[in-house]
């Protein structure tokens, strides 16, 4: 395990942002940390690093206890903060090279590595603007070269992507599945689902600073009993035919209205082959057919009762 | 890795325009408007003639003998004669001036008394100089009550005032009243090197500022991280001073005496207590940026306040009403440094001045440290 946060506690003030909150990292992962605002991902992260007090609890990060002065750990450490923090006064390849260098002392190795951050952003035709002149996307994408410059096995991104267009949004996510499959690990915070779900090997979903669920996506949607959902579109269906598809293997639900048939399956296999075989052979014709995959939101919804981005 | 800090850290602080506007915009243009103000105070600066004074021959006058020797040191003829005199009656006295002969007419009493028909360059000095020797005498009474067998002390003092006078009065054509505005000027450029402590603080700090936080995840030991930046501040503060001390002697033409390097360890030091003051600040003040600023600010205008910015006389009174403050305020200390380099020949003051700022700095650096150092924060 590269992470292991065990039983933490923090409060700020009178307020309980993590409470009993554990989770690991493994090697080579993409952990998606999942929460709505407020949730404590933030916090979770800054007491990983070791810039938050905790008032309980046991972090251990490359297998030893992480403290402020663990310079060892510390150097395989990579953070994208949500907050942008850049240097005015620097440009677009200076703020990289600064923040490199913390890291990387040999400037002929730091030069080839700010280049291939920039690259990596697509900051190219930028390098010599000043962060004031970047537009909210472009600055981001500045801030996330700076974290991740100096090449660092274990990687921290706290939602990256706000204000990022899609384009270079898809663009930042497959870079981190690169950095991924050149062996960095990644803890990836997020309340785009969609991201989570594109991105993430494991995903731990939490709420209220506790953990609600943890897994793969499949293990994930497997947890809620809804199973796939099929539509199909034809015409003046009789209510018979609706109480046969009922009874139908697998079938949890089947309704029909505005000349759509819809049936929710929970598990099996081949349920759709299975009803357009039933439809088929009582000649019933039908128009465009969709089935959908439950999704992390319908997890997140039948966890807590809430849509996860309300 | 010093280098790699120190090298953006100057980049950074160099091309915060607002930092330095105040820290070397706002002095430079402070300067200038003193010099016009003095310039049009002394009127054209003309070749220096003794300036024609009469003296009331009374009773008084004849059993100071200090006083008396003073005037005679200061109207004997030669290079270093501030005045001419005429020693008469009180009637004739009041005649001269109104003639215009005489440009200012002492009577001696306690205290001495000047009398005038109109201000200008002339009246000032005369004034300056009276206000001096009454400071001198105090001075001199205070080494005969306590060493009344140290007459070498005395006679050292005394035989100050000549040279003094004549270094001032005729070197740089400007009387010592000037001198002391810019003292303090440069006093509260030195302690402006507060903006720049004070944003560092900000900086390293990760409840304060992302940036800080960034920092603070890096494998970089705070107190490096802390002292390089701190020695970036430093060059910055002390290439500013250095220029205003540059343009207030190339361009403005004021006078410090020819002890650069001693001027520039004035500065350094000076420098070092503003940074420190700023760190301070920025550490202590759980404040928002703006109000710490203030705070720094109105720190520093007060400390120059009291060290002569505004009136010159502000020194004396202090070490008169409250000496103590004298020494804990930087500002003064720069200022007495300056001061005492100028007008002693020993550098004992002067260096009693740069210890205090330098303990002083000592202490607020070390008391920011340690709170500094803290390693986690209850809230970002
Ligand atoms: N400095 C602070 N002082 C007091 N409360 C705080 C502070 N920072 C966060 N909190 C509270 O702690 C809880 C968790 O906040 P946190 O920032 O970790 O959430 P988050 O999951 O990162 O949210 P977001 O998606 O909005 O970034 C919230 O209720 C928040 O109000
Ligand atoms: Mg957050």
């Amino acid at each position: 395990m590269l992470v292991r946060v065990q039983n933490l506690v923090k409060r700020y003030g009178n307020l309980l942002a993590l409470d009993h909150f554990s989770m690991e990292v493994g090697e080579g992962e993409i952990l998606g940390l999942l929460g709505p605002n407020g949730s404590g991902k933030t916090t979770t992260i800054n007491c990983i690093l070791s810039l938050l007090e905790y008032d309980k609890g046991v972090i251990e990060v490359f297998g030893k206890a992480m403290a402020p002065d663990a310079y060892e750990s510390k150097r395989n450490i990579g953070v994208v903060m949500q907050n942008v923090a850049v240097f005015q006064e620097l440009r677009v390849d200076e703020n990289i090279d600064y923040f490199c260098g913390m890291y990387v002392s040999d400037a002929k190795a730091r030069r080839r590595l700010v280049d291939k951050a920039i690259d990596f952003v697509g900051l190219g035709e930028f390098r010599t603007f000043y962060p004031k002149k970047l537009s909210g996307g472009l600055l981001r994408r500045l801030n996330i070269a700076c974290g991740i410059a100096h090449e660092p096995k274990l990687i921290f991104l706290d939602e990256p992507t706000v204000a990022v267009d899609p384009q270079s949004r898809n663009k930042i996510l497959e870079g981190i599945r690169d950095l991924n499959r050149q062996g960095a690990t990644v803890v990836y915070t997020s309340h785009y689902m969609e991201e989570v779900e594109q991105l993430c090997t494991r995903i731990v979903i939490m709420d209220k600073g506790k953990t609600l669920a943890m897994g793969t996506k499949d293990e994930l949607k497997a947890m809620i009993n809804d199973g796939d959902t099929v539509t199909v579109e034809l015409y003046a269906l009789q209510p018979d035919h609706v109480a046969n598809i009922r009874q139908l293997p697998h079938v949890t639900r089947a309704e029909y209205a505005d000349n759509r048939l819809a049936v929710h399956f929970d598990g099996g296999q081949h349920n759709l082959l299975t009803l357009l075989d039933y439809l088929k052979s009582r000649d019933l014709s039908f128009g465009r057919v969709f089935s959908e995959q439950p999704t992390l939101n319908d997890v997140f919804l039948e966890i807590t009762g809430r849509q996860l981005r309300d | 890795m010093f280098m790699h800090i120190y090298k953006y850290r100057l980049r950074c602080l160099a091309r915060d325009r607002e930092m330095v506007f105040w820290t070397l915009i706002f002095p430079l243009i402070l300067a200038t408007m003193f010099h016009f103000a003095f310039d049009q105070l002394m009127g054209r600066q003309e070749a220096f003639r003794p300036i024609r004074t009469a003296v009331v021959a009374s009773d008084a006058y004849r059993q100071n003998v200090a006083f008396r020797q003073a005037l005679d040191a200061l109207s004997g003829p030669g290079e270093g004669q501030l005045i001419e005199l005429t020693v008469t009656d009180d009637r004739e006295a009041r005649r001269l001036l109104a003639d215009g002969a005489v440009a200012g007419v002492i009577t001696v009493g306690d205290p001495i008394g000047l009398t005038v028909s109109q201000s200008g360059i002339e009246q000032s000095i005369l004034k300056a100089v009276l206000d001096e020797y009454a400071h001198r005498y105090a001075t001199v009474t205070g080494i005969l009550e306590e060493h009344p067998a140290d007459p070498g002390g005395l006679l050292w003092e005394l035989g100050q005032m000549r040279s003094y006078t004549q270094q001032i009065s005729f070197s740089s054509a400007e009387p010592d009243t000037t001198l002391n505005f810019f003292y303090a000027l440069i006093a509260m450029t030195c302690l402006y090197g507060g903006f720049l402590g004070l944003r560092n603080t900000t900086d390293v700090q990760a409840d304060l500022s992302p940036q800080g936080a960034r920092r603070s995840v890096a494998p970089t030991h705070k107190l490096g991280v802390v002292l390089y930046d701190s020695a970036a501040a430093l060059t910055i503060s002390l290439a500013e001073v250095t220029v205003l001390l540059a343009y207030l002697m190339l361009a403005l033409r004021v006078n410090f005496g020819n002890q650069v390097w001693y001027v520039l360890l004035t500065s350094l030091a000076g420098c070092i207590a503003g940074v420190s003051l700023g760190a301070f600040i920025g550490t202590f003040v759980r404040k928002s940026e703006n109000a710490k600023t203030g705070i720094l600010i109105g720190t520093t205008m007060t400390m120059s306040f009291l060290a002569g910015l505004m009136i010159d006389t502000m020194k004396h009174t202090i070490a008169r009403k409250a000496p103590v403050l004298s020494y804990i305020n930087p500002a003064a200390l720069i200022t007495d440094a300056f001061y005492s380099l100028y007008v002693f020949a020993s550098h004992r003051r002067f260096f009693l001045n740069i210890g205090l700022l330098l303990l002083i700095s000592g202490a607020m650096c070390t008391l920011s440290f340690l709170r500094l150092r803290r390693d986690r924060y209850a809230s970002l």
